[in-house]
């Protein structure tokens, strides 16, 4: 194939990281793509895992937590209660001694009602299937846009959102990658030129002309 | 040359030909939705300069005005007297009030019409948004919320259909790089262990998240 001068360990060492950088994140792609895939087709019989949820919920002694910040209290009681995620949506009510808080991770939604005063706690969970946990694996950041007093508590959450920074920074360096690749192929340029020109365009209309429609 | 060997040279040009193109095809949306990921997971806009614009007008009330995917019929045709464009996300009715909220979204506008069903007049709140959101809303589009009622308006419709695209692209594109790599005997050794360790290090993270 006719490639257009330049520095070769460029060439060489641009082609191997895009081989690399695509094997390592093979599974993260996938996991991203296909959740991405049902996202988009809420609809779709086969991927339902809500109405086959299963609900349980049961009640524990506890040991009133020591800690005065509400994150720390909430920590001390999943220790106690060996319950693990993300803490979410903590409520408390002092006049009632009531401390209420969720916990989330892909596939279990656990709400937790401690009774501060009798020292028991009231868990409700709720377990979802595979597909639940795909389409949560997707959306799992720990924190949100539309609030920013949010943020990642649980080491796993932190190593996840993390991985998906990785992955996000991994596909653009390949499309840059790919992008230089398909440049030094003069035979290709300009097929290539049209298709790239027509994605763009696309996603142009998209991002920037929609905005311009009454 | 053998008529096998000839095949899979065949093959491999024309798999190598799509992968290129298919590739470059669904570069600019791959850009779209990895920097979005970034901003999501950082809950961060680079700027925010979102232009908030209120006007009324008139409207006549259509029949059967109602919340749910029923009542879509009757606030596209109240959209279309007041003159805006776009995917209805869900609609409120409050019929004690008489009142029908219609929250229409696109990409570079948020637009909230609030009807009063008594009076025929609607208050139109106009909030132009920038890029970044542009991107977050397309990320997330058309959505798993309201499913009764999403890709209510052909550009979502479009839109959803070029994501699904690019859905199945990624995948024909990274099974197609996993068989060139295989054809590359001097890579073979390295890419494995990376494969390996890409694998192992994704099912050991879900492992521990889901377990």
């Amino acid at each position: 194939m006719p490639l257009r001068n330049g520095p070769k360990w460029v060439e060489t060492w641009n082609r191997k990281f895009h081989i690399y950088i695509g094997l390592y994140l093979l599974l993260f792609v996938w996991l991203f793509s296909i959740s991405g895939l049902l996202l988009n087709h809420p609809k779709w019989r086969f991927a339902q895992f809500w109405p086959q949820r299963k609900q349980s919920s049961f009640e524990r002694p506890i040991q009133p937590p020591m800690e005065t910040e509400n994150l720390a209290k909430a920590t001390s009681l999943m220790r106690q209660l060996d319950i693990k995620g993300e803490i979410q949506q903590i409520t408390t009510h002092p006049e009632k001694s009531q401390f209420d808080f969720r916990v989330f991770r892909p596939g279990h939604i656990i709400d937790i009602k401690a009774d501060l005063d009798t020292k028991r706690a009231k868990i409700s969970q709720i377990q979802v299937n595979g597909w639940g946990v795909f389409r949560a694996l997707h959306q799992f950041s720990g924190v949100r846009m539309n609030d920013p007093k949010e943020k990642r508590d649980w080491l796993w959450t932190r190593i996840w959102s993390l991985s998906m920074d990785a992955v996000a920074l991994g596909i653009i360096i390949m499309v840059l990658s790919g992008i230089y690749m398909w440049y030094k192929l003069l035979a290709k340029r300009r097929l290539g030129l049209i298709v790239l020109g027509l994605g763009a365009l696309c996603c142009g209309i998209f991002v920037f002309g929609l905005g311009f429609l009454p | 040359m053998k008529p096998i060997r000839i095949f899979s040279k065949s093959l491999y040009f024309w798999i190598r030909e799509l992968h290129l193109y298919f590739g470059l095809f669904i570069s600019p949306f791959i850009l779209i939705f990895a920097i979005s990921t970034i901003l999501f997971n950082h809950t961060f806009k680079p700027w925010d300069k979102a232009r908030v614009q209120e006007t009324s007008a008139s409207v006549e009330i259509p029949e059967g005005v109602t919340g749910g995917a029923e009542g879509l019929k009757p606030a596209k045709q109240i959209l279309r007297q007041v003159g805006v464009s776009g995917e209805i996300s869900y609609l409120r009715y409050r019929p004690k009030q008489n009142r029908l909220i219609i929250p229409v979204m696109k990409p570079g506008q948020e637009i909230t019409i609030d009807v009063d069903l008594e009076k025929g007049a609607a208050a139109i709140k106009r909030r132009d948004t920038d890029i970044w959101e542009a991107l977050f809303y397309l990320h997330k589009s058309p959505g798993q919320h309201n499913a009764n009622i999403r890709g209510n308006w052909v550009f979502t419709q479009i839109w959803r259909w070029l994501a699904d695209t690019v859905v199945y692209l990624i995948l024909f594109i990274s099974a197609s790089g996993i068989y060139m790599w295989t054809v590359l005997v001097a890579e073979r050794k390295i890419g494995l262990i990376l494969l390996g360790a890409g694998g192992l290090s994704f099912l050991l993270i879900v492992y521990a998240i889901v377990a």
